[in-house]
């Protein structure tokens, strides 16, 4: 049975320009992407300027992953090559799940549908999943508990806070149960409580064995949480490895100070 | 499965909108002025109920029409639903065909709603009911579907304020391509008269299910020609959500 999706030049929300890879060789890897590059036009006159420039990246199965990097590194253009919004210029992703059906994904900023309740919002969330309705009914009421947003299930979200908000992106991108979750900037904009209870969110996860990569500027979370890391700059992956090993590589034994001197060199 | 999912969200959205129930409220006062147009027309009461009332109903049909569909495809891009929507197994044809559809259900909700309003209202003060309403009611809605798609259409390419001033113009041009065609044969240019002739097969000719005149008396129903009519606009409206998914499917987010 196959097991892993590989993408090169082509989106793959559409059935049809999936291309299935058996990836049994590499039972322990999750995501691997190799020597990608993307290359994008730019103002009147289609300047081509180049956004990913060969980027590397191996997320194996139970990590929490961090992707690192200045703005404009190409943190959230990886991320949604990988999730088939944008198309490769070259290179190949390689995912470890079965397509999407297995991968969740929560976007920086998320903007979520104003008229509706959080549980129609999941319920949709999970209908685009096939699940029948039994299966539904169950699901969102689990993760609407994991968010720790019961009580406001009923309530349109446009009556929600900026935490609460985040939790619903985060409990949209768990309702398939997937191996597999992306976060694109999960804490950003949050308040120190928004913030803990993300953490706590992904500290589950990991616990469950579910493996996230996800994307932060706030590097005290990342070394709180990651097993794993990578920086990017100028559109290339610069430094990979795990944090005990970055950590042991910086002299004042801090994430910050690592990540400066990777990103200064 | 997940066309139904993306309609019923689109659908619930919408009909949700407080501005739809501004919009609603707006074109039932335009329906209720024609009586005091009716009042002041000697023995025209039950012709300027009709008249007018259809009028209105065409008129804040096209208002949703134009601005909810070209909102619906520009904003989910704009902020970035579509991040959430296509990192799920969905593709972009289900996505545009489940706007459609949800769009579709809310316009005959709200299309609905107007048109028995309407019915009531000649019932009543007029004492004139007609079956004839109802049917003019189907296809003023026919009409706005093909606007939803033609400016869904627009919307895969352009901006939400754009799209919506095509799919207006769209419409204009629908009702007067007729016309343009019948003037066209009264000249002695060719050249105007091909222009013409491929003016009118580009644009959907709308004006060509209007019954307004047969529902105030003038004239009757031709049936096989509104028939013929009404399958080329369900042909025309599928052909450009088709090249709306086309479109689509090349976008990168």
């Amino acid at each position: 049975m196959p097991t892993g999706v590989s993408v090169a030049g082509r989106p793959f929300g559409d059935a049809q320009d999936v291309t299935i890879t058996d990836d049994r060789q590499h039972p322990s890897r999750m995501l691997e992407v190799r020597d990608l590059h993307k290359t994008v036009a730019v103002g009147f006159r289609r300047r081509k300027v180049e956004i990913l420039r060969g980027v590397d990246l191996e997320v194996r199965d139970g990590d929490v992953f961090g992707l690192l990097g200045p703005n404009g590194a190409g943190k959230t253009t990886t991320l949604k090559v990988v999730l088939g919004l944008m198309r490769p210029t070259s290179g190949s992703v390689t995912l470890g799940v079965r397509g999407l059906a297995q991968l969740g994904y929560l976007p920086e900023n998320p903007y979520f549908y104003d008229y509706l309740t959080g549980a129609e919002f999941l319920g949709f969330a999970a209908r685009l999943f096939s699940l029948d309705a039994r299966e539904r009914e169950r699901r969102v009421a689990a993760i609407l508990a994991d968010v720790g947003l019961e009580r406001a299930a009923g309530v349109q979200l446009r009556k929600y806070s900026k935490g609460m908000l985040q939790r619903i992106g985060i409990a949209q991108a768990l309702i398939n149960e997937p191996r597999l979750v992306l976060l694109d900037e999960p804490m950003t904009g949050l308040d120190p409580i928004g913030r803990v209870e993300v953490r706590q969110i992904i500290q589950q996860l990991h616990e469950r064995g579910t493996t996230v990569l996800f994307n932060s500027h706030i590097l005290s979370d990342v070394a709180a949480l990651c097993t794993r890391i990578a920086i990017m700059r100028d559109g290339r992956v610069v430094w990979q490895g795990a944090v005990a090993e970055a950590l042991s590589q910086s002299p004042a034994g801090d994430l910050e100070g690592f990540f400066m001197d990777v990103v200064r060199a | 499965m997940r066309v139904a999912a993306v309609a019923v969200n689109t659908f619930r959205e919408t009909i949700r909108d407080r501005i739809l129930g501004v919009i609603i409220l707006f074109a039932l006062a335009m329906i209720v002025a024609s009586l005091w147009l009716a009042s002041i027309s000697l023995g025209q009461q039950d012709r300027m109920i009709k008249d007018f009332g259809l009028v209105a109903i065409s008129l804040f049909g096209l208002i949703v029409a134009a601005f909810v569909a070209a909102s619906l495809v520009r904003k989910e891009v704009e902020k970035r639903t579509v991040f959430i929507i296509f990192s799920k197994p969905v593709s972009r044809s289900e996505f545009i065909w489940g706007k459609f559809l949800g769009l579709a259900a809310t316009m005959f909700t709200v299309l609905a709603g107007m048109t028995v309003f309407l019915f009531v209202l000649a019932w009543v003060v007029a004492k004139s009911p007609s079956g004839s309403l109802l049917l003019a009611g189907l296809l003023i809605y026919l009409q706005l579907l093909v606007v939803v798609a033609v400016t869904m259409l627009f919307a895969t390419m352009t901006s939400a304020i754009l799209a919506s001033v095509w799919g207006i113009c769209v419409y204009a041009a629908g009702q007067l391509s007729h016309n343009v065609l019948s003037l066209s044969r009264l000249g002695h240019s060719a050249v105007t008269h091909a222009a013409s002739v491929f003016v009118f097969y580009l644009v959907p000719n709308l004006s060509a299910v209007d019954i307004r005149a047969a529902v105030v008396g003038e004239g009757a129903v031709a049936w096989t020609s509104l028939i013929a009519w009404g399958g080329y606009l369900i042909a025309y409206l599928v052909i450009a959500l088709f090249v709306a998914t086309w479109i689509f499917r090349r976008k990168e987010f």
